[in-house]
């Protein structure tokens, strides 16, 4: 435990300073709620959105933190010295994960607060606890696909694709507007994604209503999916560097 | 073949180790073992298996058969890894962390580790402990990965040539460290391209060529075994001599590497050759590695 916490608190320190990771993570969410969303009056819709971006910032984490943070760092000499430590596998992920819960509970946070500032949102008080479940729910599923992200995608490829993953999921999604805003032919891609998924349990928990069993098999599927990539590309990656 | 000097308990062994890459044969069968007190130089070309050797010792590749011991234990598991400090031949850190940062959270993972001050200092790094280390020069990122071989207080350590890239004082500085880490008991393994390396610090040296070990024993052995000398004289001309290896003229100058030194003077003075400035020298360890390795050094 001592060993991972070390990993998580040394990951947390070099996070802290790289601004190319704060800035989506912690700046990007909270500055395009206001942006697009400004102030509004209407309760139900600002705190749907405060629930969306709140969402995409956890999104950012991880896609930012798991996947350019690890396609980074797997092909590195540092790397590869951690590896000679006496540190398991398990240990080193805990430790990724301890610092990227932080990261995600900062920049959930931000979004929530600033809505709270600038925007009439309510969420009842036993909303918020669904609610919290609801978002580490998504987040376990996205940071496997960050995972995955980060042992396919090449060292150069991957911030390109973190970020181009992290905007269309967010769009296609329907974290940045109501879903039914969106334009019609997305309607054939949006409700299997793993954001719209992620959106419809949370949204259903803000707001108190029940939440669908379709959605949260769905969820389940991309989990499955990401965690076999993860492993799978883990592996290759063992297999390229260590065989 | 074995190299095994001193019984049976090695801090870390390899047993008949096999590993290919693709098409290429990396390690054909190699033992190994090191044992407290004592420092192994395995020397050998680029290419020849040392580095694929140190992974399989430290549980970084698995051999296809044979086997890799560390204190007895599977070196795969990391706690087989706790009393082993490594120095890696690629060297790189992070830039967003300080040299003691780094150090300190390499000193986690040890249950009796150095003091960070102490260890930076002993490396010449306390001046730079708050620096962040991927900014640091060459020279001080390579002494940062030696110093960081000995933040867990190890029993052993196993170095990829750790001292290419340093200048001469801070090799010096290094062997310092070295020798009286092995005179405490500890073990080193150490692979390197700088033979005065493994004449100054080595009790055995491993040669290892091609994937397989080829020669051991000690430096003096080594050199022995191939009984290698070299003879310089002048001379206006040079008939042919047995038992020579290898012949370097300049200008009526010789340079005759041989194997039975003797015989060739005594060749030299029967055939009436007017040779002047003789000097027979032994060969260097270098010498005796480049023709234990066919040349290919």
């Amino acid at each position: 435990m001592r060993i991972a916490l070390a990993h998580g608190k040394t990951q947390t320190l070099q996070h802290l300073r790289s601004p190319g990771y704060l800035l989506p993570t912690l700046a990007l969410p909270g500055l395009f709620y206001f942006l697009f969303e400004g102030q509004d009056s209407e309760v139900g819709l600002v705190t749907h959105l405060m629930a969306s971006y709140a969402m995409w910032a956890i999104l950012g984490v991880a896609f930012f933190q798991f996947g350019v943070g690890i396609a980074e760092e797997r092909t590195t000499a540092w790397e590869r010295f951690l590896r000679i430590l006496p540190v398991s596998a398990g240990q080193r992920l805990a430790g990724r994960v301890l610092s990227a819960a932080v990261f995600a509970a900062a920049a959930a946070a931000v979004v929530i607060v600033e809505a709270h500032l600038v925007n009439p949102v309510s969420v009842a008080a036993d909303r918020w606890l669904p609610w919290t479940l609801a978002l580490l729910a998504g987040g376990v599923v996205v940071a496997l696909g960050g995972i995955a992200m980060g042992y396919w995608a090449s060292r150069r490829a991957a911030t390109a694709l973190a970020m181009l993953a992290w905007l269309l999921l967010a769009y296609l999604g329907g974290l940045w507007a109501l879903p039914a805003e969106l334009p019609s032919w997305t309607e054939e891609v949006s409700p299997y994604l793993p954001t719209r998924l992620w959106g419809e349990v949370t949204w259903a928990a803000v707001q108190g209503r029940s939440t669908s069993l379709g959605d949260w098999l769905g969820l389940l599927a991309w989990a499955v999916g990401f965690a076999v990539l993860a492993l799978w590309g883990y592996r290759r990656d063992e297999g390229t560097n260590y065989r | 073949m074995t190299n095994d000097a001193r019984g049976p308990q090695a801090v870390a062994e390899l047993r008949g180790v096999h590993k290919r890459y693709g098409r290429v044969e990396a390690l054909r069968g190699v033992d190994l073992q090191l044992h407290p007190g004592e420092l192994v130089a395995l020397l050998g070309p680029n290419g020849a298996g040392k580095t694929t050797a140190v992974g399989v010792l430290l549980g970084q590749r698995r051999p296809d058969t044979g086997s890799a011991r560390l204190f007895g234990r599977d070196p795969t598991r990391p706690a087989a890894r706790r009393s082993v400090g490594v120095t890696p031949q690629e060297v790189g850190f992070p830039d967003n962390l300080t040299v003691a940062e780094v150090v300190d959270l390499v000193r986690v993972h040890y249950p009796d580790p150095a003091a960070t001050a102490a260890l930076l200092g002993r490396f010449g790094l306390a001046e730079v402990a708050g620096r962040r280390a991927g900014g640091l020069s060459g020279g001080q990122q390579r002494r940062l990965a030696v110093a960081l071989a000995f933040a867990g207080q190890p029993q052993a350590v196993v170095m990829d040539e750790p001292t290419s890239g340093l200048d001469v004082e801070a090799r010096r500085r290094l062997w310092e460290v070295v020798r009286s880490f092995v005179a405490d008991g500890g073990a080193v393994l150490l692979t390197t391209h700088y033979l005065e390396e493994a004449q100054a610090l080595a009790s055995r040296v491993v040669v290892i060529a091609g994937g397989a070990i080829i020669a051991h024993g000690s430096v003096e052995e080594i050199v022995a075994r191939v009984g290698l000398s070299r003879v310089h004289l002048q001379a206006p001309w040079l008939p042919d001599l047995p038992a020579v290896t290898r012949v370097e003229a300049n200008n009526g100058s010789y340079t005759l590497y041989t194997a039975d030194p003797d015989e060739l003077v005594r060749a030299l003075s029967l055939q009436g050759v007017a040779f002047t400035g003789l000097q027979v020298e032994r060969a260097s360890l270098e010498e005796a590695f480049v023709r234990l390795t066919g040349g290919a050094a």
